[in-house]
């Protein structure tokens, strides 16, 4: 028990007793009505969580959320995205659409004054919060893109039919070393007559001897030629935000947006840190996914998204400091591979009994802090080419073994996305390193876009994995 | 003399010959149900390829060359490199057509060379790269004059063979080597398939690459009534590079080697990649195929999204050929046999009209 007095972000002003837990969303019904009562203030977007149920995020009512102002913050600010999209360009703002980018074009975007950037691949999310009421799917199948594809062909139906986001003002998306996945779904997009500013992606390789090496954020290296292509790519890209936004993207302007990106990165940084190694787990799996989430597009608005982090980072502080948390002290420390497309799978691992305490969710590099003493464009050139996922998936599984022994994990779930063109083999490759380099269980699972009908299988091998880290731990 | 593998048409095999080596394509059976590859998941291809490595003695490659082409072959290659032989070079081929995309291809084939001197590769010499660059070409015309001689079968064989080291050794002669070993591979599965006559309804293939089990459904489609008269797979003649350009070799022959392939070939992977449905649409037309079978391996995103434009673009029926194993014979051959059916019909409809 802690008093939240101890913490008060500037928008709360509550005072009351109160143990942190993780509510359904009925309890949060009547635990929104005590905040209020209590002096709850909220941001624009704000309201009970109740309102986004009724307006089709069904989902909700099968989540366990974090009962913090904090968590009701950054739950407000993720489902409200749609709409301040399309405020954003009723205010005048123009959208940028950027895809197949975990971290990098929307940090330039964000630097001009006047453009809105978000991530499309985030529709991905909608046919599970929406539990499938959405049609966009089916809309996706019309279309060819059928469920042997990752459900990120969801940004497909929602393209498409015009019924969530706004059709963005330009379309980016890298290409080379992506997913086949996003590639074809994209491709299939300009058929259809939307327009997209490809840019390259080279498969990043090791240095050779006597080439210049070039030291990437996060520890990866890179040759000197290839940090000058994308460079060179991005600088194009760069150019078609100018006009975009009728601005010009200057060095100076682009330091200041650097500097305000790693302001993101450094909360969530120090975020993981805590919820990650406090014992007890200070704040659930599943806003910290959402979390980890804002690093690489900022929800359509960084400002929001830094008081965001700013509140629930207070939160877990407080939390720690008080040694109060939402899962029992001895749940088992699991480190988690890749997002999930049902949110769902979250709550079941702390449900059998686990705790997250250390991510992989294909954008750790959008958390590395992004060169502040180098020009510009070479330093998001050099963090473009950081990203696990477009170098050898030895260097992912190298990474995510080092970070898991960081953390302290004692288990290791790789979570397979339904027909993402990478795990076929990605799973394989990393599950070995981790078994060589750390020597502890490796569970590889699948989660689809609503694991309902698997949630018994989910929730029983989970139980399985977490038994034996307490068995483990017992010997 | 030392081989080096791929599979992949955007690695030109002159290049591999040019350094005093054996270019040797691969083209592997599909992958045993209990290989540790053949994953939930996994392109059956990729998974093919990687076992197929998985092999010692004389016969084995020095080296393979893996491309960038596609996330599951990106993905076989950190597997290969996990393996102590052979070892394996990842080549990065851009997706997109742009002048820094082709100046990456060309330092990629320099970082290649490099690699092949490495496994005892001669140094590049330019009047040796001219030499085989012009001697591949000319087994590629050579090829093209022969095609309509050829069953589906016997093609696919004879693309393999121009882009191995088809010089006789005895005789290093210039051109007459690949007429020779066509001839010889024709001469080799005459009577093996059911070469289609005029009256056999054309056929385009179109699709990625062709296991060797393949063979077998091509002998179907043809003993079904079926005439392959536009090999498109990434193992047919869509990926052959263009011809050469005399004036541009003497100039630059590396830059004439980029442009040949590079530039020219159309392929799926290409962003954008419209002039591959554009290819796909005039050699259609010009050699009068009345449907198309589209060879998909299971897993292949890019071919599976390509499948609702090749039939908008192209205005023909598809057939999609997505099995694999001796399991499917059957089923193959009762759609095969349905799909030409129906094109019959339309056909005599058309007549009648």
């Amino acid at each position: 028990m802690y008093t939240l007095d101890v913490f008060r972000p500037a928008h709360y002003n509550v005072q009351m007793d109160h143990r942190p837990q993780r509510l359904t969303l009925d309890q949060w019904d009547r635990r929104y009505a005590e905040l209020k009562s209590a002096g709850l203030r909220e941001p624009c977007y704000g309201g009970p969580l109740r309102r986004h149920y009724d307006d089709g995020d069904l989902r909700l009512a099968k989540l366990r959320m974090d009962d913090s102002p904090a968590a009701l913050r950054l739950w407000n600010l993720l489902l409200s995205e749609e709409d301040r999209l399309h405020q954003a360009r009723a205010g005048g703002k123009r959208l940028l659409g950027a895809m197949k980018d975990l971290g990098t074009v929307p940090v330039m975007a964000y630097a001009l004054d006047n453009l809105a950037a978000f991530y499309v691949d985030g529709a991905w999310w909608l046919p599970c919060l929406m539990e499938n009421q959405t049609g966009m799917l089916e809309l996706a199948d019309r279309y060819g893109i059928d469920e042997s594809y990752c459900p990120v062909r969801a940004m497909l139906g929602a393209l498409v039919s015009e019924a969530h986001f706004p059709v963005p003002d330009l379309m980016t998306c890298s290409v080379g070393a992506t997913c086949d996945d996003v590639a074809s779904i994209t491709g299939r997009l300009t058929e259809l007559g939307f327009d997209i500013l490809w840019w390259e992606m080279p498969h990043r390789r090791r240095p050779e001897p006597g080439e210049e090496s070039v030291t990437l954020p996060g520890g990866f290296y890179a040759p000197r030629p290839q940090v000058d292509f994308v460079r060179g790519e991005l600088e194009r890209v760069g150019a078609a935000l100018e006009k975009l936004a009728g601005q010009s993207l200057d060095d100076d302007r682009l330091a200041a947006g650097i500097a305000r990106a790693n302001r993101v990165r450094r909360l969530l940084t120090e975020l993981r840190r805590l919820a990650y190694t406090a014992v007890p787990c200070p704040l659930p799996a599943l806003e910290m996914l959402v979390a980890e989430m804002l690093a690489i597009h900022f929800c359509s608005d960084q400002a929001e998204t830094t008081a965001v982090l700013d509140d629930l980072l207070a939160e877990v502080q407080t939390r720690s400091r008080a040694g109060a948390g939402v899962l029992d002290a001895d749940a088992a420390r699991i480190f988690w591979v890749n997002p999930v497309a049902d949110l769902r799978a979250m709550n079941l691992l702390e449900d059998a009994g686990g705790r997250i305490c250390g991510s992989d969710y294909m954008l750790c590099h959008a958390l590395d802090p992004i060169p502040e003493d180098l020009a510009p464009m070479e330093a998001l050139a050099r963090t473009a080419l950081a990203d696990p996922m477009v170098g050898s998936p030895l260097d992912r599984a190298a990474r995510i073994a080092a970070d898991a022994r960081r953390f302290g994990a004692k288990a290791v779930v790789l979570s397979r996305i339904p027909g993402a063109s990478h795990c076929g083999l990605e799973c394989r490759l990393i599950g070995e390193t981790v078994r060589r380099q750390l020597n502890v269980p490796v569970m590889e699972i699948e989660v689809p876009p609503l694991c309902d009908g698997l949630e018994q299988t989910l929730r029983t091998r989970l139980e399985a994995l977490v038994e034996t880290v307490k068995e483990n731990r017992r010997r | 003399m030392t081989a080096i593998a791929y599979c992949n048409p955007f690695v030109p095999p002159e290049w591999i010959a040019a350094h005093g080596l054996r270019p040797q394509w691969l083209r592997p059976r599909a992958a045993r149900g209990e290989s540790a590859v053949a994953l939930r998941g996994v392109c059956p291809f990729a998974a093919a390829i990687v076992e197929s490595l998985d092999v010692n003695g004389p016969e084995a490659p020095a080296a393979v060359v893996l491309t960038t082409t596609c996330d599951q072959m990106r993905y076989a290659a950190a597997l290969q490199s996990e393996r102590e032989t052979p070892p394996v070079f990842l080549l990065n081929v851009p997706r997109m057509r742009r002048t820094e995309s082709a100046r990456l291809y060309l330092d990629e084939l320099r970082r290649l060379g490099r690699f092949l001197e490495s496994l005892g590769g001669a140094p590049l010499a330019t009047d040796v790269l001219c030499e085989t660059m012009v001697r591949y070409d000319r087994a590629r015309r050579v090829l093209m004059r022969r095609r309509g001689a050829m069953s589906a079968r016997e093609f696919q064989a004879a693309v393999a063979e121009v882009r191995e080291d088809f010089i006789e050794p005895a005789t290093q002669n210039v051109g007459l080597g690949a007429t020779a070993g066509l001839s010889s591979s024709a001469e080799r599965t005459v009577g093996q398939a059911n070469r289609g006559t005029r009256r056999n309804t054309p056929l385009a293939l179109v699709g990625g690459p062709l296991l060797r089990d393949d063979d077998e459904r091509l002998d179907q489609i043809e003993r079904a009534g079926g005439r392959i008269v536009l090999d498109a797979t990434e193992s047919g003649e869509r990926t052959l590079p263009a011809a050469l350009d005399a004036s541009r070799l003497r100039t630059d022959p590396l830059a004439e080697l980029a442009r040949i392939y590079f530039d020219s070939i159309p392929d799926i992977f290409r962003r954008p990649n419209d002039d591959m449905f554009e290819w796909l649409a005039t050699e259609t037309a010009r050699r009068g195929a009345r449907g198309i079978v589209v060879r998909r391996h299971l897993w292949c995103d890019l071919w599976h999204a390509a499948l609702p434009r090749l039939g908008e673009r192209c205005a023909l029926p598809l057939l999609e050929w997505e099995q694999d194993g001796e399991g499917s014979k059957a089923a193959f051959a009762t759609r095969i046999e349905a799909f030409l059916e129906m094109l019959g019909e339309a056909s005599e409809v058309q007549t009648v009209q």
